[in-house]
């Protein structure tokens, strides 16, 4: 076991606080502060995933979301969550992690049998293999299992979520120096601020680096005096475990805050969420979100026990775990000197190779004297060792180029850092079309100082190349006070004494793979994406293969997907594919960086949105009184709606039979409260109607009502309903349930936009009025027990009528209208009264055996009749000529109507178009598929030319046989005429393999000339 | 017969048997004001005729200012748009209201529509009732000012919310009042919600049931 626990004062973990838990089914000590990595590390643990393609061992590199290999697998049953970087998990007394990878075992991965399948599987794999798609099947079973990662649970999910939208007029991503000096900046000034860090705790590298020197002080003491007084300044909220993972436009920053994955499921308070996610609309927006440290690429570069410098100083100094006791640093830079004195004085023997001849002296003179050992000028060719590293063998470089001009010394060692520099973190300032730039000094693409400052988006610190503590935080007092001076504020006080004790620093190489002397592709693998086994070679196949834009390299390769989106792997595969294109790194540029910066869980992505709050269910007022008659329901938009009211034992159709033969030879009732209800009231309310529906409006009476026709532009059936005429100068409009939102939008465009001088207004009554239709002969004696003061007669209430008048004790409008062709009354009262009519009503027809029935009845009975439903008979293709409706256009109105000009379109005037009709099948028992093809042959194989389709078919308790509806081409003309056959009437319906002989007929297969409805 | 008898959107929930009086045992406190008048009154805001003729009705001055409200004598006025108002006023004198207002708007274009079945009202307060409102709704309600009225969804449907008091009311439509119950119930769980007894209280100062 060759990594231990050292007691590093300034260590983030408590080491009074022991904690046990489990991985892959074994027992091991941790600390709280510990993160699962740390722990597992401590632990000796070297190996704990393989790779992807080649089923390589791999462990631990990074510390946080960059990490590629360690993803687990943590907990079990509901709880189970796949894939969490063990450098992101935060250890809890009695945490049970699993590896995702490896198989069928870790110690032994199929994948990895003598380079078997690395042969055979090169850049763009799957693009070769798979190009015959019917072997895609076969193998993609094998190749998940091989390729590992977790699993998702199968059971529903026990936690909940929430969203919280919050609105600030400054945040700040990332709690780090930089970050949290801003913070104080524009908390100081009285602004709302929120800051944001994706860590258990403020400070970013600082907590890496706690004995660095801040104004005099260590940096340990200047985060915790930070961190207290923004704590102490009520405008100002720190939101740790919360992880910014997109920036939208408008400065919409999203940011999922984990409130209880931390703690042990025992322990997690179940009124709680799991997961929060925030959407914050912020003024000002500063990234203040660092940097992330690139290793080199060289051979074995994957072999366990090899990390990022950066990674094996944190593991020091945060966690106090030295990952190794003989320790090889190899750089290009300086920012590995602080990590390499910390752990030689820590008591690891520790050797630096710089791939650099000059280097820092100040920094030389500081780690010779901790006693590292530095060797400049060298370059690991490859690293020895295979599920653990044991040294590596160095090269010597030229001073220039990246070329091999000698030999090195064989280093042993159990631990190896490697640092190619460092790479910003520019996601969040790209997600919303900033490109990041680079920077050839700094070997990184960065985010420009001054961000956009026009949209209100700042960079500070690492992240805009300010690798330099005081640098980055003289930077940021600059960059804050000019976003103060940007809201009309200024920063009170001085921010203090911001010096460091860092040397200057000297230029680092400009080198990305090292080289090893030997032609690409016939070295050691040396890799540049970990997740996906990209390696440098597999670059250069891609652009040998004429891959040129770095998105197709990006997609051939791999290289940059996965969990951790190549925040280790991408600039280093940028700048090789640049070198083998022969281009510069700017003219190759980056891929693009979309949300999320790491993943996020389709649970907090939901919130609420989820169970009986995922979408709004709409109710009628007498949603009890169906409910309490054993409804079964249906949703119509919104609107969950009775479907039908099954009786004991009853399915399906024969309620509908029973519901529907009630209200043709009985009475029925239906809740028709869904109904969109528009009042109209204005001196030119006729003239609007006239222009907003197809048919006139000036010659209706008050107490009258009249079905119109709405189109669109095109002429096309959009809407219809009835609209009663309250006075001269008010209407009552109903529209279909889906439309009325549609309805009412439309009428206020046109009368805003086009006819403002029209004095009409508008106003949805839709929840006002519940509506009940007593349909059916009997339902006159049925209204007639509970409404005394109007004349149901049948000359004094004709058909197409309505009046005011009592019913069940409640003020009503009665309406003498009717959707199913019966004697029909449709009684609207205020909503709160909805219920006790509706009872009333049922009271009052129980000796006449009254009988509730739902959409599915109504659908029948309308069918019968031949009343279209928009939407189902119609298309949005539908003329209300192709609907036989011709008495439903007025066209000698004298202002124009909405689509009457396209009437006269050559396609719209023009023969061959599809037309409504019925069909009556030769066998009256079979009920055809909506959506049935009306073909002309029956011999046909499909595919064959339609003349159209069914739209409605239902089987007619009434007419004791079933009846359709279906557009047809040029249908009207070929409607049979009192069975009389032309032979164009006779045609097939095609659905489920089956032709079946239909005739075409009129569409109105009950009552065809209206008696019932007027009696 | 029986007598007539109201049914507010909310009923369902049977929220009066659960209602007590409001303590420091819950971070939220919410429940419905059933039964109010809803008027909704159009109109040109910039007509004076219309104007002083339906603040004279209402004794109330029509408020022009946009996303404001005024309340006066029980009644209460809400600005929704340039030529859209909603009127709140006790059960009781939604007929008197009704016919005051067409009278004195007879010759002046306006529209003048009962809309009490169509609406209710839920009043929510608390210490943290503006953690429960920033889940619902993303109107930064940290901002609303007393005399405010603002739209705004809830979820994924929409609400029109002011300031009263220490606390906040909604108006929300009939038929999306379950789902925005639920959605209000859903999200005050972290700060646990008591349905808040409202008979004495100052929230109905507005008026109760008729």
């Amino acid at each position: 076991m060759s990594s231990y626990r050292v007691r590093r004062p300034g260590a983030r973990v408590d080491f009074d606080k022991p904690l046990t838990f489990s991985f892959d089914g074994q027992a091991y000590d941790g600390f709280a502060g510990d993160t699962l990595a740390s722990a597992l590390l401590a632990n000796g643990t070297r190996m704990l995933a393989r790779s992807f393609k080649y089923g390589r061992p791999r462990g631990i590199i990074g510390t946080g979301p960059e990490e590629p290999n360690a993803l687990m697998q943590i907990e079990t049953g509901a709880h189970t969550i796949p894939n969490l970087k063990a450098t992101q998990v935060e250890l809890y007394d009695g945490l049970v992690a699993r590896r995702t990878t490896g198989w069928p075992t870790l110690e032994f991965d199929l994948k990895s049998l003598g380079g078997l399948f690395s042969r055979f599987m090169p850049a763009g794999f799957y693009y070769k293999t798979f190009q015959n798609q019917k072997l895609w099947p076969k193998f993609e079973h094998i190749i998940r299992q091989a390729a590992g990662y977790g699993s998702a649970p199968s059971e529903p999910d026990p936690e909940t979520y929430d969203h919280s939208h919050r609105h600030a007029q400054v945040v700040i991503v990332g709690g780090g120096a930089s970050g949290l000096l801003a913070a104080l900046l524009a908390g100081r000034a009285g602004l709302k601020v929120v800051l944001l860090d994706e860590q258990n705790e403020c400070g970013g590298w600082l907590l890496s680096s706690p004995h660095s020197v801040i104004g005099g002080e260590q940096a340990s003491a200047w985060l915790k005096s930070a961190v207290g007084e923004l704590q102490s300044l009520p405008n100002v909220q720190v939101l740790t475990r919360t992880s910014a993972f997109a920036l939208h436009d408008m400065n919409l920053v999203l940011a999922v805050e984990q409130l209880q994955d931390h703690l042990p499921i025992a322990d997690r308070a179940a009124h709680q969420p799991r997961q929060r996610l925030h959407r914050i609309r912020a003024e000002r927006v500063v990234l203040a979100t660092g940097a992330i440290e690139r290793p080199l690429v060289f051979g074995n570069n994957d072999v366990p026990g090899i990390m990022t410098a950066s990674a094996l100083t944190t593991y020091l100094n945060r966690y106090g775990v030295a990952v190794g006791k003989r320790i090889l640093l190899q750089t290009s830079n300086d920012h590995v000197y602080q990590g390499a004195a910390d752990l030689a004085r820590a008591g690891c023997e520790v050797v630096l190779a710089d791939t650099r001849t000059r280097i820092n002296p100040a920094w030389e003179k500081r780690v010779r004297a901790a006693g590292v050992d530095v060797r400049t000028g060298f370059g690991i060719a490859y690293a020895r060792g295979r599920r653990a590293v044991t040294g590596a063998q160095l090269v010597k470089l030229d001073a220039q180029r990246n070329v091999v001009v000698g030999s090195g010394p064989s280093i042993d060692c159990d631990a190896l850092g490697s640092s190619g520099g460092l790479s910003p973190t520019v996601h969040l300032y790209c997600h919303d079309g900033g490109r990041p730039h680079w920077d050839e000094e700094r070997l990184a693409f960065v985010v420009p100082e001054a961000g956009r400052a026009k949209s209100g988006i700042y960079g500070v610190g690492a992240v805009t190349g300010e690798f330099g503590l005081q640098n980055a935080l003289e930077q940021t007092e600059r960059i804050t006070r000019e976003l103060l001076s940007s809201l009309g504020k200024s920063a009170p006080t001085s921010s203090g004494n911001l010096k460091t004790d860092e040397p200057d620093a000297t230029p680092a190489r400009r080198i990305f793979r090292v080289p090893d002397g030997r032609a690409e592709g016939h070295g050691k693998k040396a890799f540049v994406d970990f997740q996906n086994d990209v390696s440098a070679a597999d670059i250069h196949l891609a652009v040998r293969e004429n891959y040129r834009s770095i998105e197709h390299i990006k997609r051939y390769t791999a290289l940059g997907f996965g969990t951790d989106q190549g925040k280790l792997s991408n600039v280093n595969g940028f700048a090789i594919a640049a070198d083998v294109l022969g281009k510069s790194i700017p003219e190759v540029g980056t891929t693009t960086y979309r949300p999320a910066y790491s993943p996020v869980t389709f649970g907090t992505l939901a919130g609420a949105h989820a169970g009986d709050t995922f979408e709004p269910r709409r109710y009628s007022p007498m949603q009890a009184a169906h409910v309490a008659r054993g409804a079964e329901f249906e949703p119509v938009g919104q609107w969950l709606r009775p479907w039908y009211f099954p009786q004991t034992g009853e399915d399906l159709h024969a309620a509908v039979r029973r519901e529907c033969l009630a209200a043709r030879r009985g009475v029925g009732i239906m809740d028709a409260s869904t109904l969109g209800k528009i009042d109209l009231r204005g001196k030119d309310v006729r003239e609007f109607l006239n222009r907003v529906y197809a048919n006139a409006w000036t010659q209706l009476a008050p107490g009258k009502c009249r079905y119109g026709l709405m189109l669109d532009e095109n002429g096309m059936v959009m809407d219809d309903g009835v609209t009663a005429c309250v006075a001269d100068n008010h209407f009552l409009m109903t529209t279909t349930t889906g439309g009325a939102a549609r309805v009412m939008t439309w009428l206020e465009k046109w009368h805003q936009t086009e006819w403002p001088d029209l004095d009409v207004y508008m106003t949805s009554v839709t929840d006002h009025w519940a509506t009940a239709a007593v349909v059916g002969p009997k339902s006159r004696q049925v209204l007639a027990k509970i409404c005394s003061d109007i004349d149901l007669s049948p000359s004094a209430f004709k058909f197409m009528d309505w009046r005011e008048g009592t019913v069940a004790g409640v003020p009503a409008r009665v309406f003498r209208i009717s959707f199913s062709g019966e004697l029909a009354f449709e009684v609207n009262v205020d909503a709160n009264y909805g219920h006790h009519v509706w009872e009333a009503l049922m009271d009052g027809g129980r000796e006449f055996d009254i009988t509730p029935y739902g959409t599915e009845t109504m659908h029948v009975l309308r069918a019968e009749k031949g009343f279209i439903i928009v939407g189902q008979d119609t298309d949005g293709s539908m003329t209300p000529l192709d609907l036989d409706m011709a008495w439903a256009v007025g066209m000698k109105k004298p202002f124009s109507f909405i689509g009457k000009r396209s009437f006269a379109r050559s396609d719209t005037a023009g023969p061959n178009r599809k037309q409504l009709v019925g069909l009556l099948t030769d066998d009256p028992q079979i009920v055809l598929a909506e959506g049935a093809q009306v073909i002309e042959r029956a011999d046909v194989t499909p595919p064959a030319a339609m003349l159209g389709h069914v739209t409605s078919s239902y089987y007619s308790p009434e007419l004791g046989r079933s009846i359709a509806l279906a557009v047809v081409r040029d249908g009207i003309a070929r409607r049979s005429e009192d069975g009389h056959k032309s032979g164009r009437d006779l045609l097939y319906a095609y659905a489920g393999g089956k032709a079946h002989k239909v005739t075409v007929v009129s569409p109105v297969f009950v009552d065809p000339k209206g008696d019932r409805q007027n009696v | 017969m029986s007598e007539p008898t109201m049914r507010s959107p909310l009923h369902s929930f049977g929220l009066e048997e659960q209602a007590k009086p409001i303590d420091g045992s819950c971070g939220v406190w919410a429940n419905e004001i059933p039964h109010l008048g809803y008027i909704s009154l159009r109109g040109n805001g910039t007509d004076p005729a219309f104007v002083t003729a339906a603040s004279t009705s209402l004794g109330v001055s029509l408020p022009l200012r946009p996303c404001t409200f005024a309340s006066s004598n029980g009644i209460t006025i809400l600005w929704l748009s340039p030529d859209e108002w909603m009127i709140v006023c006790p059960r009781a004198q939604l007929s008197a209201l009704l016919g005051s207002l067409r009278h004195a708007l007879t010759d002046v274009r306006s529209q003048v529509v009962d809309n009490s079945g169509g609406y209710t009202q839920v009043i929510i307060e608390g210490p943290n009732a503006l953690d429960v409102l920033q889940h619902v709704s993303v109107y930064d309600f940290a901002g609303l000012e007393p005399g405010r009225v603002v739209g705004t969804t809830f979820g994924k449907s929409s609400v029109y919310a002011f300031r009263q008091g220490e606390g906040y009311r909604v108006v929300i439509r009939r038929s999306f009042a379950d789902y925005i119950w639920r959605y209000l119930v859903r999200a005050a769980v972290p700060y646990g919600l008591g349905i808040a007894d409202l008979a004495g209280s100052r929230v109905t100062e507005e008026g109760v049931p008729a």
